[in-house]
């Protein structure tokens, strides 16, 4: 069984009286321990897309499946606890919060994972640790550097030991050596795994996956099957 | 996401705002210590005056008072005799639900020591033994009149402290009975020597030899000033002999006192007492029953309308900490957006961001409700010093209970909006918010 399974997706937006068609009739299928990156212009539907799969948002029509859980017509809460479980963030941004330390960081999912706070500190500690930031458990992200930051990241996405490594951009605002680093620590967790699943638009990053999706005005026009 | 996690959380948001926190937490913090003062002073109001009305004799107190009968009674109003000692002698033999039953006649004449010194004119009172008990008197030294004086027509006499102090100012309270005093003219024997009777913070400053405060009201003047003697002394000494055909009996009372003895049954004893003096007064009525109840009943009720005035000053002022603090949250989710995206990426339920907002302002209000305590203590001590009357304030703990869970409430209240506001946050575009 696919990890995830989209079929005849569409996600329409209403703009005023104005339809517009994110997403038209897309299907797919991810699955488990693939490393997938998604490619396509900007207003392709290639956000739309990445928040689907991402459990950040329900299509209007279609059928969708992430690790099991029918998802087409899923709650705020239903998206949050898949969310949870099952998936890790890594943003281009980082989407540290400024003011937790790099502990306080990675367990945040544990948190609303509802993890007892002990076994919390200590988990987050390893995950931060695994990711070589044994030395920099106390600090601020203000006090890290870039590559620094997007490590934190990981290790707040690996944390919960979810089945889906999602990435938007990951290596978006760093420069090329501590991004190579950084693609590095995907593919060596694809090995260990876990699903990758990238979204770039950079065709060099795109070409060290396994398949490219690439989608286009709402449409896949390459990479639909495995 | 457990209640603790939340608290933590809110928590650590205040702590890094201190200011600001501290500015949304000051209208909960005057709120809740002028709730407190309110309701201390009210309670020391009415304490004050419980403690007072007990010492003046109390709610089983009944005073048979003299009125002007109704237009009906007019053209019969003089078969009535008015109150007279028949009154008395007829209660106490007919109403038995009245424990004591106390007439007196106060009149005013010269009181001066044996050889005629420190002569001044003073009210005199004849009374009846059970004058003791319905005037709260207590004994400092010697004894009170018995009915045994009233009998014998004894030259006894019983005297306020402040007379003994006038009279002799030298002597200890000790030596003054046994002493001579001319009432009147008439050489009486002081049997015993009454208490002195003062409030509470009298006494205290009398111990610490500070100055006595002259300026206040002494309620107990009239009573440290009393010279008592045997009802029928008075009568035979003073009254009798100007209208041979005057009898004792006869004799029109200034005060007839009553004491209930059960205050479970004082609608029925105040109904005997009624009956009985129908009787006497031949069913004039030109009497009335003055209770302490409808004294008492008017001080609660301008006690309560305090406490109620003050209570909704205080608590609209609650109110408005509870509108800062919804500004606040207001203003400090709108800065979060971000951080609640993230939250809501890594697995927040919307009730999770609900729960994190409402128990940071429930926690706001809740470290101002325990500032508010806190100013309440000093509120309270300023209000001792300034306080004009013996009212002192009286902290509760019920009152500080109240007012820190009526801050809470309004804590609770006013997160609501923004709590609710910040968890319909949409995770896509919060996390795009810059």
């Amino acid at each position: 069984m696919s990890l995830i399974l989209l079929e005849d997706i569409s996600k329409i937006y209403r703009v005023g009286d104005q339809e517009i068609r994110a997403l038209d009739g897309v299907s797919l299928r991810v699955e488990e321990g693939e490393f997938v990156s998604i490619i396509g212009p900007s207003g392709s539907g290639k956000s739309t897309l990445m928040h689907l799969l991402g459990c950040l948002d329900t299509p209007t029509s279609g059928r969708m499946e992430v690790c099991g859980n029918d998802l087409s017509h899923a709650s705020q809460d239903e998206l949050a606890i898949v969310r949870n479980r099952e998936i890790g963030f890594v943003f281009q941004s980082f989407n540290l919060l400024s003011r937790l330390d790099v502990v306080s960081n990675v367990e945040l999912p544990l948190i609303y994972g509802g993890v007892p706070a002990a076994a919390r500190r200590a988990r987050a500690r390893q995950a931060a640790t695994d990711v070589g930031l044994g030395d920099r458990l106390s600090n601020r992200p203000a006090q890290l550097s870039g590559g620094q930051c997007q490590r934190v990241a990981i290790a707040r996405a690996l944390v919960n030991n979810p089945r889906i490594i999602f990435g938007d951009e990951p290596t978006g605002n760093l420069d090329s050596e501590t991004g190579n680093m950084i693609l590095r620590v995907f593919e060596d967790l694809n090995a260990a795994g876990k699903t990758i699943i990238l979204v770039t638009h950079d065709p060099a990053i795109a070409a060290r996956s396994q398949r490219i999706i690439e989608i286009r005005d709402g449409h896949i026009v390459r990479g639909q099957q495995p | 996401m457990s209640f603790l996690v939340a608290f933590q959380i809110g928590l650590r948001e205040i702590l890094s705002h201190k200011f600001r926190s501290f500015l949304s937490m000051l209208g909960i913090v005057l709120g809740v210590s002028s709730l407190i003062a309110t309701m201390a002073l009210t309670r020391g109001i009415e304490e004050g005056t419980r403690v007072f009305m007990q010492q003046l004799g109390g709610l089983e107190l009944v005073s048979v008072v003299g009125k002007e009968p109704s237009r009906l009674m007019y053209d019969f109003a003089n078969l009535s005799p008015g109150r007279t000692v028949r009154d008395a002698v007829a209660i106490r033999r007919s109403a038995g639900l009245i424990s004591h039953v106390s007439p007196e006649i106060a009149f005013t004449t010269v009181v001066a020591r044996e050889n005629g010194g420190g002569a001044e004119r003073r009210s005199v009172r004849g009374v009846y033994a059970d004058h003791f008990v319905i005037g709260m008197h207590e004994i400092a030294h010697g004894r009170f009149l018995t009915p045994l004086d009233g009998e014998m027509g004894t030259r006894c006499a019983v005297i306020g402290s402040t007379i003994a102090s006038e009279l002799w100012p030298e002597t200890p309270p000790t030596d003054i009975v046994g002493r001579i005093i001319l009432i009147g003219g008439s050489p009486f024997q002081i049997v015993g020597l009454l208490t002195r009777y003062e409030r509470e913070e009298d006494a205290l400053a009398r111990r610490a030899r500070k100055p006595l405060q002259s300026r206040r009201w002494d309620p107990f003047r009239s009573k440290n000033q009393s010279v008592l003697i045997p009802f029928s002394t008075m009568f035979h000494e003073f009254r009798s002999g100007a209208f041979p055909e005057d009898s004792m009996d006869s004799l029109r009372l200034d005060v007839l006192a009553l004491r209930v003895g059960d205050l479970n049954h004082f609608r029925a004893a105040l109904e005997q007492v009624r009956a009985v003096l129908d009787t006497t007064h031949r069913g004039v009525d030109d009497f009335d029953l003055e209770t302490r109840e409808d004294w008492f009943d008017r001080v609660e009720s301008s006690v309560r309308a305090a406490r109620l005035s003050g209570g909704l000053i205080s608590a609209i002022s609650l109110i408005v900490g509870g509108i800062g603090i919804m500004n606040i949250m207001l203003a400090s989710i709108s800065e979060r957006v971000r951080e609640i995206g993230i939250r809501l990426a890594v697995g927040a339920r919307p009730r999770d961001i609900f729960w994190q907002i409402l128990v940071e302002s429930m926690l706001i209000s809740l470290i101002g409700g325990m500032l508010g305590i806190l100013a309440s203590l000093g509120l309270i001590e300023i209000l001792k010093l300034i306080s004009p009357t013996e009212n002192i304030p009286i902290l509760t703990a019920g009152s500080i209970v109240f007012s820190v869970a009526f801050a809470v409430v309004a804590g609770l209240m006013s997160g609501l909006y923004p709590a609710t506001k910040a968890s319909r946050l949409n995770p896509i575009s919060a996390l795009r918010y810059e």
